[in-house]
């Protein structure tokens, strides 16, 4: 008798561990659609914000089927990439517009208030911005390397690329590949060389060949308007908002971080009060590459909030 | 506050040694065993280990001498919370010893210390798993202690039961393998090159064979460090010895064509064969024929290489938990 082993994956999707429960579209004040994904029943909420544009809601693929055995657990596309609109006007991606996405996406799904789980700057530090400003619809956040800007001087590599971001540099290496021209040209190998600098852990092959993937699931032109965008918040307004964050936080952050230094953590636990789970050996992509670790402390802070809040 | 989590670093297991020299630092496992001991026949030692205490046995046979029983690591503690699971390094690697005679390591006597663990671990029956050489260990123990075997399951079999002969040996030296040679591909498995590039032969060999799939690197590091714990010397004896010799009063005259093949039709149990059809050290040509010739159930797996044990865990312990299961009359 000859029998079939299980199917494998006929396409990139159809082989996940947990499908969502329910899915939808969300439409932002500024007309961009969302789309979102609910995952379990459990209480309390929990989001998983996106990294955007740059990767979509898969990077928590190893987040959602666990967490999603113990909470609610809600993840979206941000703008620019998955299955959520691509606009190509840098406004779209302002610094406010990401941040309320996130509001956006708790309305969407009848959410009151919700765990907020980030990681980078756009997981992070549109958590704290809501946080400061909307405390009530904000139970805690979990912080994966905490990408908060001016906290710290940016890495080395980012200033001397943004430094010839728009230069024609007809074959560049290493960090030069952070270029408009050649993101044009050869977004996939840009791809495939920043996850691999966010991923350099032994084993690490499954981890940057996804990262890559939901890259250039992407949109090249999405990518350079959100280029165009800093964050307006000078190092005091940004301090004053970290401050003003009222809910429990817990930060993580690996030793060997080549996107957001430690620094970056450190002030904003002194800045938080929030205890700060330092990774040793861990570079950026924590949740994605370490995955129990991330989960079981995700786990365990949510467990230690206090009930009569949610 | 400030917390410091560590990750797991444990350095890859690299020195040489005999059984009896420091042991390398062993990585941590997932499930340690409940009782270890070692058996001895003839003055060689074997190290065995034995877990939980479901029904019924599991016995997880070694393979080829040049990796232990820890390629089983992603077995034991899965079908350890089901079953009980009895495993042994082979003699050549690990913690048993590494006797410098090729008679040390014919098949039989992998067969045999098989049946000394069972013994010593009051173990009356098991269902046994082999890989690779190891399928050729099971059937070895099938046929010739059956009454030990509740059922059989092969993974990636490397039997050669279609060689010419099965007793070719130390009297007929392989030229091929004992002469110098190109240093590509297969020509690397040869004696001059495991004593040039030991390591350069496991890397091939773990890398290029056994996992060609994608995504690979820590089966393929697990695989070097314990090739690395036995050496060259003990495996070029291991080679001298023709895995398959039979025994002499099975169809006594010459060995011949065919007999290695009808040896093995004297498996009686259940029998199931995983193979994955991407194998580089096996095909699964190879495979389906000797399914086919043994009326075993196969089950092919797309895209697989050599070692669905190592590479595709999870899908390898439920093809045993299911396999077991039907055994028992239960359904899954």
């Amino acid at each position: 008798m000859i029998l079939d082993a299980p199917p494998r994956a006929l396409d990139r999707d159809s082989g996940r561990a947990r499908l969502p429960d329910r899915s939808g579209f969300a439409v932002a004040e500024d007309g961009v659609r969302l789309a979102y994904d609910v995952y379990g029943a459990g209480d309390p909420t929990i989001v998983l914000l996106p990294s955007a544009p740059i990767i979509h809601s898969r990077q928590w693929k190893a987040q959602v089927p666990y967490l999603a055995r113990h909470f609610r657990v809600v993840t979206y596309d941000g703008r620019g990439n998955g299955r959520s609109d691509r606009p190509t006007d840098p406004a779209a991606y302002a610094d406010d517009r990401m941040t309320a996405d996130i509001g956006t996406i708790l309305q969407a799904t009848g959410t009151d208030r919700a765990v907020l789980v980030g990681l980078c700057i756009d997981g992070v530090w549109r958590s704290i911005r809501l946080a400061a400003d909307q405390p009530e619809r904000v139970l805690g956040i979990v912080a994966f390397a905490p990408g908060v800007p001016r906290l710290a001087p940016a890495q080395p590599h980012y200033v001397s690329s943004s430094a010839t971001f728009h230069d024609e540099l007809p074959s560049p290496e290493g960090w030069a590949k952070m270029n408009a021209g050649y993101w044009r040209r050869d977004y996939p190998d840009f791809a495939r060389f920043f996850f691999s600098e966010m991923t350099t852990e032994p084993h690490s092959t499954k981890a940057i060949e996804d990262a890559a993937g939901w890259a250039t699931d992407g949109s090249v032109e999405a990518m350079l308007a959100e280029s165009e965008v800093s964050v307006l918040f000078d190092r005091e307004a940004v301090e004053a908002t970290c401050r003003a964050v009222s809910c429990p936080m817990l930060l993580v952050h690996g030793t060997e971080d080549r996107c957001q230094s430690i620094e970056r953590a450190h002030r904003l636990a002194d800045l938080t009060g929030a205890p700060l789970v330092v990774v040793e050996g861990a570079n950026h992509m924590i949740p994605g590459r370490h995955p129990i670790l991330a989960n079981l402390l995700i786990r365990r802070f949510v467990d230690s909030l206090p009930r009569a809040a949610r | 506050m400030v917390s410091s989590l560590k990750l797991s670093t444990a350095e890859p297991s690299r020195s040489i040694g005999r059984a009896d020299t420091a042991r390398p630092r062993e990585q941590s496992r997932a499930r340690y065993p409940d009782e270890t001991g070692f058996v001895e026949r003839d003055g060689v030692r074997v190290y065995w280990e034995r877990y939980g205490d479901g029904s019924p046995t599991i016995l997880l046979m070694p393979t080829w001498s040049v990796i232990h029983s820890r390629h089983w690591k992603l077995q034991i503690p899965t079908l350890a919370r089901w079953f009980r699971v009895v495993t042994f390094d082979g003699r050549g690697n690990g913690q048993s010893d590494r006797p410098q005679v090729s008679a040390a390591y014919a098949g039989t006597e992998f067969a045999s210390d098989a049946a000394a663990v069972l013994d010593a671990t009051g173990t009356n029956r098991a269902v046994v798993c082999g890989l690779s050489m190891g399928a050729g260990y099971a059937a070895r123990l099938a046929i010739e202690h059956p009454d030990r075997v509740l059922g059989v399951v092969m993974f990636g079999e490397s039997i050669p039961y279609e060689a010419e002969s099965d007793d070719a040996g130390e009297a007929d030296p392989d030229p091929e393998f004992e002469s110098p040679r190109r240093t590509d591909e297969w020509f690397r498995y040869n004696a001059h090159f495991w004593r040039r590039d030991w390591r350069g032969f496991a890397e091939w060999f773990a890398g290029d064979r056994i996992f060609s799939e994608l995504h690979s690197t820590k089966p393929v590091e697990d695989s070097v460090g314990w090739f690395l714990e036995t050496d060259p010397e003990t495996m070029i004896i291991v080679e001298r010895e023709p895995y398959m010799r039979l025994p002499s009063e099975w169809e006594p005259g010459p060995p011949t064509a065919g007999r290695a093949a009808r040896y093995l039709r004297q498996i009686r149990c259940p029998l199931l064969m995983v193979h994955g059809t991407e194998d580089r050290v096996t095909s699964i040509a190879h495979a389906r024929r000797l399914g086919a010739w043994l009326g075993a159930r196969m089950v092919e797996v797309d895209g697989g290489g050599h070692s669905q044990v190592g590479r595709d865990p999870v899908l390898a312990n439920l093809l045993i938990r299911d396999f077991v299961h039907g055994l028992q009359g239960t359904r899954p």
